[in-house]
């Protein structure tokens, strides 16, 4: 079996906030339409992780390259339009707009809008908002969200607005998927519906996807590959079976093995 | 899959129906113009229709306030500068434009921009009409400018920040054109055709304000501009730019995640809206004859702001409703009339709509029964005993804008529509939508 292109390559990435390295030298290489984990304890630099890929904060040194794209330097919105798009570990939904509006928003980014036509309605508007539209229901209708289209999206159950976090990231059509902690705060039945709904879309939309995640459960179960990070640095990375058995995780995770009572 | 760009291109509607939807909006305020001009405004009389005209020419201003306060949620103190830098802008190519094409700086309009004056003109409109419209868009466009150079830099800023730059535009605008040279009087038109173009456009008056302008502005013109820059607005909302705008007052990072510019949608809702401040500032030059940047400070932005506040941030109908209400509110207070009956109307409306809704609400009625009698009751002491109630209209008016903040924090309808909190508007967007949950699309 060969293995697919590296469609994400992060090499060495750093960053320090004053005296904390937050991430030091952190390297990842995620073949196309793998599923990859990065998992650790709290405050491991995992969210920085995602900071740094989508742009949030730029790294100290190190690079990133997206399907051949450099990634260092850009803006966040050109991060997405490179094909890189992102959940959010506490929810950031425009919860004002209406779920469909916050698809259709995403949407937005493979479009072309001029201030003109938008103001004059001309035909090429009037056909890309229609497209907007359907391409917004479909994707609502895949994440079974399509009869609370018209709800505002802060009115949404969490596991909703989890999901649809996920359609909204779908709309920008990336490349590759960063989900953080997707299963936060879901209950047992929810998240196997999440694991189901991750597959479903690697399926269905060839998209990669790297997530992070909480849920041992659920890491171990879909991941293909895991990332263990702890204070900012990469302790181990392999597939799951290795990782549950890896000293230094389980010391990561449960703290180091008191010495035998004598 | 087919990208969106391919499917908008294979999507567009039949070619018929392209320029009708381009052009509706002009004709509708040609006709709605039309109607405020010829029957509602003689209707009225002269003061009333006035005030209808300043309302006009407010809506315009709260209007498109609303792109940048409401839509992408950017303070903005320094809307009265653009309207400055239009009017001025307006009010010179007006003024000097008639010296050199007319001869002379009186108005050279037809009957739809006749304000009053001795010799009524026959032609419908005449080319002082295009003189005067085309300096009201160039007004526009300055305005537009100056946002953009406004905007490019300061709209990295964030909140408070962005407040404090725009706040400084407005003065310096104030302070610059206040500076200006004396203008050239409209009885030495030889000194003006004899100067060059750079030349006049420094000599606006200073301090005394730019005087004695042709005056054009009836209320066909001014709603004219209201109807096309409610369309306007109402169309940019609705649109992949309108979300764009509105994610970034949602949340600006989860917007830039999702590929949204922010600061090149910042500078277009900056650069829209300035347009059409700098549209309303060369209304209002040219309705006065004069303008006078001391009258265009922050203060004026401020009565801006509150009508945007006031009327719900973001939502369009609102803010031009607020701009109604606050242009009319302070003239009822000078001699005001019985409130009773209105308030029973603001009753049954909220009883209807909120018993429809079934969630039945009985703290704003009340608070609305209260409110009512207690103007009255202090209406009849006030006549009983012959106070005038003229003077003390101005603390009235702060009254009623802070109760109204007290009972409705989010603005009359908060960020939506008129016609989204009707009864029966969730239902019909949810079958546009074609979701199949049926009713659950509630508004909330």
């Amino acid at each position: 079996m060969s293995t697919p292109p590296i469609v994400l390559d992060v090499q060495g990435i750093s960053i320090s906030f004053g005296g904390l390295k937050a991430v030091q030298n952190f390297s990842l290489k995620l073949p196309r339409g793998r599923l990859y984990g990065l998992i650790g304890p709290n405050g491991a630099g995992k969210t920085t992780v995602f900071n740094l890929l989508t742009g949030v904060y730029q790294a100290d040194s190190g690079t990133i390259t997206l399907d051949g794209v450099k990634l260092n330097g850009l803006k966040p919105h050109q991060i997405a339009a490179a094909g890189l798009s992102r959940t959010f570990q506490n929810i950031r939904l425009f919860g004002e707009l209406s779920v469909l509006d916050n698809v259709r928003l995403a949407c937005h980014l493979r479009g072309k809008h001029s201030i003109w036509s938008t103001i004059l309605r001309s035909a090429y508007h009037m056909g890309q908002e229609a497209a907007i539209h359907r391409r917004s229901l479909d994707l609502l209708g895949i994440l079974g969200l399509d009869s609370r289209a018209g709800e505002q999206a802060r009115n949404l159950p969490y596991g909703d607005q989890r999901r649809l976090e996920i359609a909204r990231a779908l709309a920008t059509d990336p490349k590759v998927l960063l989900l953080d902690e997707p299963a936060a705060g879901m209950n047992p039945q929810e998240k196997k519906s999440l694991r189901d709904l991750i597959r479903q879309i690697m399926r269905q939309f060839d998209v990669t996807i790297l997530l992070i995640e909480h849920d041992m459960g659920v890491v171990m179960d879909i991941c293909e590959r895991i990332t263990v990070l702890d204070y900012g640095v990469t302790i181990a990375e392999d597939v799951p079976k290795e990782i549950q058995k890896n000293p230094k995780v389980i010391e990561a995770y449960l703290g180091e093995a008191a010495p035998a009572a004598h | 899959m087919p990208t969106l760009i391919e499917q908008a291109r294979s999507n567009k509607p039949a070619a018929a129906s392209i320029l009708p939807r381009a052009i509706w909006p002009l004709l509708v305020g040609l006709a709605i113009g039309a109607l405020m001009f010829y029957v509602i405004g003689p209707g009225m009389g002269d003061y009333p229709s006035k005030i209808v005209l300043i309302a006009g020419i407010n809506i315009i201003l709260a209007v498109s306030l609303t792109v940048v306060n409401g839509f992408t949620g950017q303070f903005s103190m320094g809307h009265a500068g653009f309207m400055a830098v239009g009017g001025y802008v307006a009010a010179t190519i007006t003024y000097y434009g008639s010296m050199k094409l007319f001869g002379s700086a009186d108005p050279a309009g037809g009957v739809l921009s006749f304000t009053g004056g001795a010799d009524k003109p026959t032609a419908l409109a005449r080319w002082g009409d295009a003189l005067f419209i085309g300096s009201c868009l160039m007004g526009g466009v300055g305005a537009a400018i100056a946002g953009y150079i406004v905007g490019l830099p300061s709209l990295r800023l964030r909140g408070d920040y962005l407040a404090i730059v725009t706040l400084g535009f407005g003065e310096i605008v104030r302070v610059l054109l206040q500076g200006t040279h004396e203008q050239i009087q409209p009885w030495r038109v030889e000194d003006a055709l004899a100067k060059p173009v750079y030349e006049l456009a420094i000599s606006l008056g200073g301090p005394k304000g730019f005087q004695l302008l042709p005056t054009y502005t009836t209320l066909f013109w001014v709603y004219l501009f209201v109807v096309v820059t409610l369309i306007i607005c109402y169309r940019v909302k609705n649109s992949s730019t309108g979300r764009a705008f509105l994610s970034i007052r949602e949340d600006e990072i989860a917007a830039q995640a999702m590929g949204v510019d922010i600061t090149k949608y910042k500078v277009r809702a900056f650069v829209l809206a300035a347009f059409f401040a700098g549209v309303a500032g060369g209304l209002y030059a040219m309705d006065i004859g004069a303008i006078n940047a001391g009258d265009l400070g922050f203060l004026k932005s401020f009565d801006i702001i509150i009508m945007v506040v006031l009327g719900g941030m973001g939502s369009i109908s609102g803010a031009a409703l607020a701009a109604i209400i606050l242009t009319i509110l302070p003239e009822l207070l000078r001699n005001p009339p019985p409130v009773w009956p209105v308030g029973l109307v603001l009753i049954a409306l909220i009883a209807g709509v909120s018993s429809y809704r079934k969630r039945f609400r009985w703290k704003p009625i009340i608070v609305i029964a209260i409110a009512s009698t207690l103007l009255e009751v202090g209406r009849q002491i006030a006549l009983s005993k012959g106070i005038n109630v003229a003077d003390f209209r101005l603390i009235l008016y702060a009254l009623l804008l802070i109760t109204m903040m007290l009972v409705r924090p989010q603005g009359i309808f908060g960020i939506h529509e008129i016609w989204e909190i009707l009864p029966g508007y969730a239902r019909r967007e949810a079958a546009r939508n074609g979701a199949r949950g049926g009713s659950q699309g509630g508004k909330p």
